[in-house]
């Protein structure tokens, strides 16, 4: 899931105004950006079970445990406090942590309690990716969601500087298009 | 590789043309509400 994610970083970007765009988007980002290095470094690794979308088990034990995702989000809203403020950072973090409960909806049974599955607990995931007709469908709800809600929200604040809404319609518009974009490109891979 | 690429640039540009709309700004809504 990669479109899903931004759609919900647009989605919060409707309720809290205040937080940068592109700040939700990396934080919504955060723990699978963490995870290149480590991937790069054989500390975490993808092991494919079929060709295409949905075709992975994702052995990212420290950065999608419950643990690293806690640490790693904190870590974000703390990057972002002085620049931000406690209520954006404090919304930066929890849109950093909500990668994680995405991905427990549609990852297989892969993502641990503790870094590097100390203790051998559970695997946390719900495998919606087992239906990759129905996980694409997810995401393509919240891409098209974000989008709305996007757009609604910076046409009524471009209504209340006086602004036409040429510039907000674009900005949802390129939401939507990329959105769409990257879900087909992950789908058709 | 490409398609990492390809998300970046996606933020990358979609936060700047999100910066040029009339947004509140983070720390002034702050004062108000803290």
């Amino acid at each position: 899931m990669v479109a899903g994610h931004f759609g919900f970083a647009a989605m919060v970007k409707s309720r809290e105004r205040s937080a940068p765009l592109w700040a939700l988007m990396l934080a919504t980002a955060w723990l699978d950006i963490v995870f290149v290095p480590l991937l790069l470094v054989h500390r975490e690794s993808v092991q494919p079970i079929h060709a295409g979308y949905a075709g992975l088990i994702i052995h990212a034990d420290y950065t999608h445990s419950i643990v690293g995702m806690l640490a790693l989000s904190a870590a974000l809203g703390a990057m972002f406090l002085p620049r931000l403020g406690k209520r954006v950072a404090l919304v930066i973090a929890l849109v950093s942590a909500s990668h994680w409960v995405l991905d427990l909806m549609v990852h297989r049974p892969d993502m641990p309690v503790l870094p590097g599955n100390l203790g051998n607990l559970p695997y946390f995931g719900l495998g919606l990716w087992n239906h990759p007709q129905a996980a694409a469908c997810v995401e393509l709800v919240l891409v098209a969601a974000g989008a709305i809600m996007y757009w609604r929200a910076a046409m009524d604040v471009s209504t209340r500087a006086d602004r036409n809404g040429r510039l907000a319609s674009f900005s949802a518009a390129m939401i939507a298009a990329f959105g769409l974009l990257m879900l087909f490109l992950d789908y058709t891979s | 590789m490409s398609f990492i690429a390809g998300v970046l640039l996606f933020v990358v540009v979609v936060g700047l043309v999100d910066r040029r709309l009339p947004w509140p700004s983070a720390k002034q809504q702050e004062v108000g509400k803290w």
